[in-house]
C-alpha cells in the first residue's frame, strides 16, 4: 500500500499516516493479518523521520488496529480490538461537526442518516447489524462485519481520492 | 548520554553584539532536530559552536560528552557537516576530494561512498567547478556522511537547490539515519522540509531559544486566535495571559498565538477577557513562524 503525506497540512504527519492506514483497514484495502511496511522502509518512502513513523505505528497499536511481532514485522490485527470508549469519543466529535453543518444548511436528521447509508455503500462497508443505532454495543457487536471507519474526523474531510495500488 | 549538550551558552559577534544568549539545547541519539529562525537569529553560530569552530563566551558545550575545543579531532571524526556556503576546491576532481576526506576519517566506508556516488550519478573524474550547485552539494554530503558520523550538522543544506535536489538530499539523510542511527541537527528556511524531517523544533530569535518542542505537540497544542480590533482587549492584556506566546497587531484585528489547543484557547479567552466567540485555529509551521517572529514584544 502506498501512502501520501503533505507537510503543512492541518494534521501532523504521524496523524496523516494513522488516518490513511485506518481508512485502508476500514475500507478493506488492508486485510486482517496483512503485513505493513517496516518503520524504516516507510520512513524512507515518505522521507520523514523514522520516529514519526514509529509514533504513528505505536498509536495504531494502542488503538488495537495493528500489532507488531518482534523480529517478524507489523501486521493488521486479525480482529481490530478497538477501545470502544475511545472510538465513541472520536465518533461523537465527528457527529457534532456533521450535525452542526447539517443544521446550518437546513438538512434534517433523517436526511443526514440517509446520507450516512449512502456513504456506507460508497465505502463498500457491509451494514454492521444495527451498530450505529443501538447503544453500548460498540466494537463488540460487529464481529462478523468489517470494522467501522475509525479515522479521527470521520465526517469532516471525506477521503474521496483513492490511494493508488502499489 | 546525549549527542549534543549545550548549556547556557553565550556568544558575541565582533563588535559586542550578542549572537547567542543563554542557549541550552540537547540532542539524543537518533533524533532529528530542525533549527529555524530569521537570518541573524544565531543558527549558524550555534552550529559552529557545536562543531568547535567557535568557543562559547560563557556556558558549556559537550558532544558525545567531550569538549569539541579540547578534543577537536576526536569529536570532528564523529561528526558530518554540510553548509550552504561550503566551498570545495574548484579545480580538484571529485575523486580527489573524496580521497582527501577518506584520509581524514578512520571509519570511512568505501562501499557507502561508492553507493552514494552512483546514486548521485556524479562522474568521479569531473572537476568540482564543472558541477551544478546541486551536484556540488551532493559531493559535500557524500564527504560528510561516508565515515558514518554519529551526528550530522546541516546548516541550510538545501539553500539554493531546486525541489528535486532538495528532496534527494533529504532522502539520503533519512537513509543514513535509518542505517546508522545518526542524529541530525539541520537548519532550514524551508519549513515544509523541517516539518517532514524533524521530530523536534528549536526556534531561535535574537540569539535566544524561543521554542524547543516536539513537533507534533507544537502542531496539536498551539493555536492562533483572531480577535477584534475595536479595543475590547489590548495586546498587553493578551501577552499577560498564561500560554500567550506572541500578539501581532494588524489593521483587521489582533492575532494571538497560544501554546494551547484551539478549544482551550477559546475557553481561556472567554474566561479571562470575556470574548467567547474568537475563532481559534490550528496552524502550520510557516504561519507559526511568522506569528511568533512578528509578535515578539
Amino acid at each position: 500500500m502506498q501512502l501520501f503525506i503533505a507537510p503543512g497540512d492541518e494534521l501532523p504527519i504521524y496523524r496523516q499516516i494513522m488516518r490513511q492506514i485506518t481508512d485502508a483497514i476500514a475500507g478493506g484495502r488492508l486485510g486482517p493479518g496483512e503485513k505493513l511496511a517496516s518503520q524504516r522502509d516507510l520512513a524512507e518512502q515518505l522521507v520523514v523521520s523514522p520516529l514519526t513513523v514509529k509514533k504513528a505505528y505505536d498509536e495504531l497499536e494502542r488503538e488495537g488496529l495493528i500489532r507488531t511481532e518482534r523480529g517478524r514485522g507489523t501486521f493488521v490485527a486479525e480482529r481490530a480490538a478497538v477501545d470502544p470508549e475511545r472510538q465513541r469519543q472520536h465518533l461523537r466529535a465527528g457527529a457534532r461537526r456533521l450535525l452542526s453543518r447539517a443544521r446550518l444548511s437546513g438538512v434534517s436528521l433523517a436526511e443526514v442518516i440517509a446520507l450516512l447509508h449512502e456513504v456506507e455503500a460508497e465505502l463498500g462497508l457491509a451494514p454492521a447489524g444495527d451498530g450505529l443505532g443501538s447503544t453500548g454495543g460498540f466494537g463488540s457487536g460487529g464481529g462478523d462485519g468489517p470494522p467501522a471507519p475509525l479515522s479521527d474526523h470521520p465526517f469532516d474531510q471525506p477521503h474521496d481520492q483513492e490511494e493508488p495500488e502499489s | 548520554m546525549n549527542v549534543v549538550e549545550l548549556n547556557n551558552v553565550d556568544q558575541m559577534y565582533a563588535g559586542g553584539v550578542l549572537a547567542l544568549s543563554d542557549v541550552s539545547v540537547s540532542i539524543e541519539a537518533g533524533q532529528v532536530v530542525g533549527l529555524v529562525g530569521e537570518n541573524g537569529a544565531g543558527k549558524t553560530t550555534l552550529m559552529r559552536i557545536a562543531m568547535g569552530m567557535l568557543g562559547p563566551r560563557r556556558g558549556t558545550v559537550r558532544l558525545f560528552g567531550l569538549d569539541p575545543r579540547r578534543d577537536a579531532v576526536g569529536v570532528k571524526r564523529r561528526i558530518g557537516y554540510v553548509s550552504e556556503d561550503q566551498i570545495l576546491p574548484p579545480f580538484l576532481r571529485v575523486d580527489r576530494v573524496i580521497d582527501l576526506h577518506r584520509s581524514l576519517f578512520p571509519t570511512w566506508d568505501d562501499a557507502l561512498a561508492r553507493r552514494l556516488a552512483e546514486r548521485f550519478k556524479i562522474s568521479p573524474k569531473a572537476k568540482i567547478r564543472t558541477l551544478s550547485k546541486g551536484q556540488a552539494r551532493q559531493v559535500a554530503l557524500l564527504c560528510a556522511v561516508a565515515h558514518r558520523p554519529e551526528l550530522l550538522l546541516l546548516d541550510e543544506p538545501a539553500g539554493g537547490l531546486d525541489p528535486a535536489a532538495r528532496r534527494e538530499f533529504l532522502e539520503t539523510s533519512i537513509r543514513l539515519l535509518n542505517e546508522a542511527g545518526t542524529a541530525i541537527l539541520f537548519s532550514s528556511h524551508y519549513l515544509t522540509d523541517v516539518e517532514r524531517m524533524a521530530d523536534r523544533l528549536v526556534m531561535l530569535h535574537d540569539g535566544r531559544v524561543l521554542i524547543d518542542s516536539d513537533l507534533d505537540t507544537l502542531r496539536e497544542s498551539y493555536s492562533l486566535a483572531l480577535l477584534p480590533a475595536n479595543g475590547t482587549v489590548s495586546r498587553d492584556r493578551l501577552l499577560a495571559l498564561g500560554g500567550c506566546l506572541g500578539v501581532r497587531e494588524r489593521s483587521e484585528g489582533l492575532r494571538a498565538l497560544f501554546a494551547l489547543a484551539p478549544g482551550e484557547t477559546s475557553e481561556l479567552l472567554a474566561e479571562t477577557v470575556g470574548i467567547g466567540d474568537a475563532p481559534c485555529h490550528r496552524i502550520g509551521l510557516e504561519e507559526m513562524f511568522i506569528e511568533l517572529v512578528g509578535g515578539q514584544a
